[in-house]
């Protein structure tokens, strides 16, 4: 590796730069990590939680430091129609203490907090620095990048591009397929300040106790979903939209959110809540149907820039994915230094981990999830179908007997003119995705 | 460095200092004091680095940035010293000292006794938390050298043998008045006057990593001094509505706007007897209260 | 007298009140160019409905008008558009841009 200014360039300081870069300056590689914002994490925005069990390999005990909000202890499953909504409301006392499950963070610190561990370790980090370009050598190999400072040229025996889901290395690279907008959802958010105790009573929690609702429907008929968590002092109150509906469809995002918000099931929740933030990000929905190539000579790929981010109904994650991808990246990457040899093949560590662990599996398992998930029928005829079962199940009718719950689906699904094929071809899809 | 030349006004100038207000600029309250993410410094004392780079290589002479505040702001000598700075020096102060502490540390830190002697320093015209623009008339007041503040343009192409920066300064009812500023001098400038260079990728990375001199300094003086909460603002006073025939002639002459100044001599006097005209015109004009005197 | 009952969809907010809750560091150099001679035969015009910060607005004669200071770096714009180089998008130069505080 002669005539290298660094071993290796990790691009982006979220928590896939920060976990490879934490790998790497542990092993006693010279690492530098570019930043584009002016810290880590001023760039980044997310539905609100992060799942950090894979942080217990890089960082033990990382609960006692870690910034976050509040502990996820309570999960909600909402289907909404205009006038109903059918609540699946779980709550684990167990997610409230050691070693944790999920947490509500404010990314530009968590993000912030987690390249502090990067370079504690002896990483260097260097904000406000784009990346422009890779510079090659003849045969193609990646040899470095170019930065939009003067001088800006930085050699390096590896890249590791965990620059964003509009990751413009891996595309210049030709890792990435064509790029479809269909692949790709807009996640808008609010942030909105209301006092602790409200907060607290509102959302039936203590302390540092969370929530977090996950809602199908409420989207102003545009594919997608809505979301609200707990932070500490204020709601993250959001929706996910399919970006061709939502271009497609006429109503603007900021108008979306309002919808959501009016919502009967919504509104007691958000009422009076002062508006903090206002915020917008891209999310690389498909799963693996997009998923780039993750290595070339010279390169590898980590999180939301290999669409690592699982958006599958009950479960979305992404930040657990973007550290995992990254810490193992840092692994492969120490692994083919070591050995001199960066070539694609060399690399081939890096698919491996991922292939043996949740990154790859999971998306494999789930790969039909996102597609289904953000379908016509699951997003427009389902919730009404579900909602409406349910009414009727509850109401009572006298003096007309109950009827049986067969016999209420069937004529449900006749009224909304759902074909029998359909759901059980949506009925198995889901089966095996998340049976 | 030697002392006896550089406070010599027609000595070359043996070096620069820029003096830059890092601010915790985070809105929140109960924010980590020591958390930078948020924390800058303004445009003006960005431009005033610029206009400091730019003067130190024109005449060949070594710039030091300082700031005052806690190891927060390091950060910001760390980008100055990615910008070109050669030095950085960090006066080790509470974030919220007085400003007259802050000058008279700033003062003691560039004179030709202190530490980093500089014969030029240079400072933005405000902070980023909006302050009175008050350091650097203190500084040239600590050090007997000429100022000259609120500066719209630098001239930066000026030999250091001419022992004067030519600079324009900005006056009321948008007139401009070219200066000719003697070294030793103290200036500060408006954010528009430069934009400051991109530091090159290598500079910024070893800046990460540079030395930062601290110097620790006496407990505040003016601590325990009332605190100012508000800027200072002249009493109100009763007027009665000017004469106008319709209301955009009566704003006309409230504002002065367009309007020769209402009041206002030109004098020679030896600066003594200036200040006393200067203090006496204003207690007619009823800016100065009796317990002002 | 009956108080107005508000309207629970009307925007609580101005639109310009909602994107001044969110710090921008702007940059002179505009990061995304909008070519908008291409603009002008565009019948379906995205980029107007999908952009978060609305930063794309249409004019009387067809064409687009577009501001890149308040912009969220998401990439919509450019995902949305059907119309080939009519918006060159890129990232603002270091430390520029948007600055999440709370998201």
């Amino acid at each position: 590796m002669a005539d290298v200014d660094v071993d290796v360039v990790v691009v982006g300081a979220g928590p896939a730069g920060a976990c490879a870069a934490i790998e790497l300056a542990r092993a006693g590689r010279s690492v530098v990590v570019l930043e584009r914002g002016p810290f880590p994490g001023s760039k980044n925005m997310y539905g609100g939680v992060v799942y950090p069990r894979i942080l217990d390999e890089l960082i033990p005990r990382w609960w006692e430091e870690a910034p976050i909000q509040r502990w996820v202890t309570r999960r909600s499953t909402m289907v909404l129609t205009p006038t109903q909504a059918l609540t699946v409301d779980f709550r684990s006392q167990a997610w409230g203490a050691p070693p944790y499950n999920g947490a509500t963070a404010y990314r530009p610190d968590f993000d912030h907090w987690l390249a502090g561990h990067a370079e504690a370790a002896g990483a260097q980090l260097l904000c406000s620095t784009t990346v422009v370009g890779l510079l090659r050598d003849p045969g193609g190999r990646v040899v470095g990048v170019r930065t939009d400072r003067p001088d800006g040229d930085l050699r390096a025996g590896l890249v590791i591009a965990c620059d964003g889901v509009n990751s413009f290395v891996a595309k210049e690279a030709g890792l990435y397929g064509p790029v479809d907008a269909a692949n790709y959802t807009l996640g808008v958010k609010e942030t909105l300040a209301l006092p602790k105790e409200v907060i607290d009573e509102r959302f039936g929690v203590r302390g540092r106790e969370g929530v977090d609702i996950e809602i199908l429907g409420g989207t102003g008929g545009v594919n997608g979903g809505g979301f609200v968590y707990t932070n500490l002092d204020t709601l993250a109150v959001g929706a996910v939209l399919k970006l061709p509906k939502l271009a497609a469809q006429g109503t603007r995002p900021e108008e979306i959110i309002a919808g959501l918000k009016a919502h009967p099931a919504i509104a007691p929740l958000v009422e009076g809540a002062e508006l903090k933030e206002y915020s917008a990000h891209l999310i690389p929905e498909a799963g693996l149907a997009m998923m780039p190539k993750l290595a070339g000579d010279g390169l590898l790929v980590a999180g939301d820039a290999a669409a690592m981010c699982l958006a599958a109904g009950i479960w979305l994650e992404g930040v657990n994915f973007a550290m995992a991808s990254g810490m193992y990246a840092g692994r492969a990457a120490i692994e083919a230094l070591s050995r001199n040899d960066v070539s694609t093949e060399g690399l081939a560590g890096y698919e491996r981990r991922l292939s043996e662990t949740f990154v790859l599996r999971d998306h494999r398992k789930l790969r039909r999830a996102p597609h289904l998930v953000l379908s016509d029928r699951v997003q427009h005829l389902y919730p009404e179908l579900i909602t409406s079962v349910v009414e009727r199940m509850f109401r009572v009718d006298n003096p007309n007997p109950k009827p049986g719950l067969r016999r209420i689906v069937e004529s449900e699904r006749r009224r909304l003119g759902i074909r029998r094929r359909d759901l059980a071809r949506d009925g198995l899809d889901g089966l095996r995705s998340f049976g | 460095m030697t002392t006896a030349t550089s406070s010599s006004p027609s000595a070359p100038t043996a070096s620069i200092a820029v003096c830059l207000k890092w601010t915790a600029a985070r809105d929140d309250a109960g924010a980590d004091p020591d958390d930078d993410r948020f924390a800058g410094v303004s445009a003006a004392d960005r431009a005033a680095l610029e206009v400091a780079l730019r003067l130190g290589e024109r005449w060949g002479v070594p710039v030091t940035a300082l700031a005052a505040g806690p190891a927060g702001a390091e950060r910001t000598l760390r980008d100055a010293i990615a910008a070109g700075a050669d030095r950085a020096v960090r006066l080790d102060m509470d974030a919220d000292a007085d400003s007259r502490d802050v000058a008279f540390e700033l003062a003691q830190a560039t004179a030709p006794t202190g530490g980093p002697c500089a014969d030029l320093v240079l400072c933005g015209d405000y902070s980023l938390d909006r302050g009175s623009g008050s350091v650097p008339a203190f500084i040239a007041h600590h050090r007997s050298a000429a100022q000259a503040l609120g500066l719209v343009s630098v001239d930066t192409d000026g030999p250091a043998a001419d022992g004067v920066v030519r600079a324009v300064r900005r006056l009321d009812g948008g007139r401009r008045e070219l200066l000719e500023v003697p070294v030793p001098g103290v200036l500060s400038v408006e954010g528009s006057v430069a934009s400051l260079r991109r530091a090159p990728l290598r500079r910024a990375l070893a800046s990460r990593t540079a030395p930062i001199e601290v110097i620790r300094t006496p407990p505040a003086h003016h601590r325990g001094a009332p605190a100012i909460v508000t800027p200072y603002r002249p009493r109100a006073r009763v007027m009665a509505a000017p004469a106008g025939d319709d209301v955009l002639a009566r704003l006309r002459r409230l504002t002065d706007a367009g309007a020769a100044p209402a009041r206002g001599e030109t004098v020679e006097l030896a600066p003594a007897d200036a200040a006393r005209r200067i203090v006496e015109a204003l207690r007619d004009w009823g800016y100065l209260a009796d317990h002002d005197r | 007298m009956t108080p107005i009952e508000r309207d629970p969809t009307w925007p609580e907010v101005s639109f310009q009140d909602r994107m001044d809750t969110v710090r921008f560091d702007v940059h002179e150099r505009a990061h995304i160019v909008v070519d908008g001679s291409k603009c002008e035969g565009c019948s379906t015009q995205h980029c107007v409905v999908a952009c978060p910060a609305n930063l794309f607005v249409p004019t009387s004669d067809g064409g687009i008008v577009f501001n890149y200071e308040q912009c969220f770096e998401c990439g919509t714009c450019y995902l949305v558009c059907n119309v080939e180089g009519a918006i060159t998008w890129t990232y603002p130069d270091g430390g520029h841009g948007v600055v999440f505080r709370r998201t």
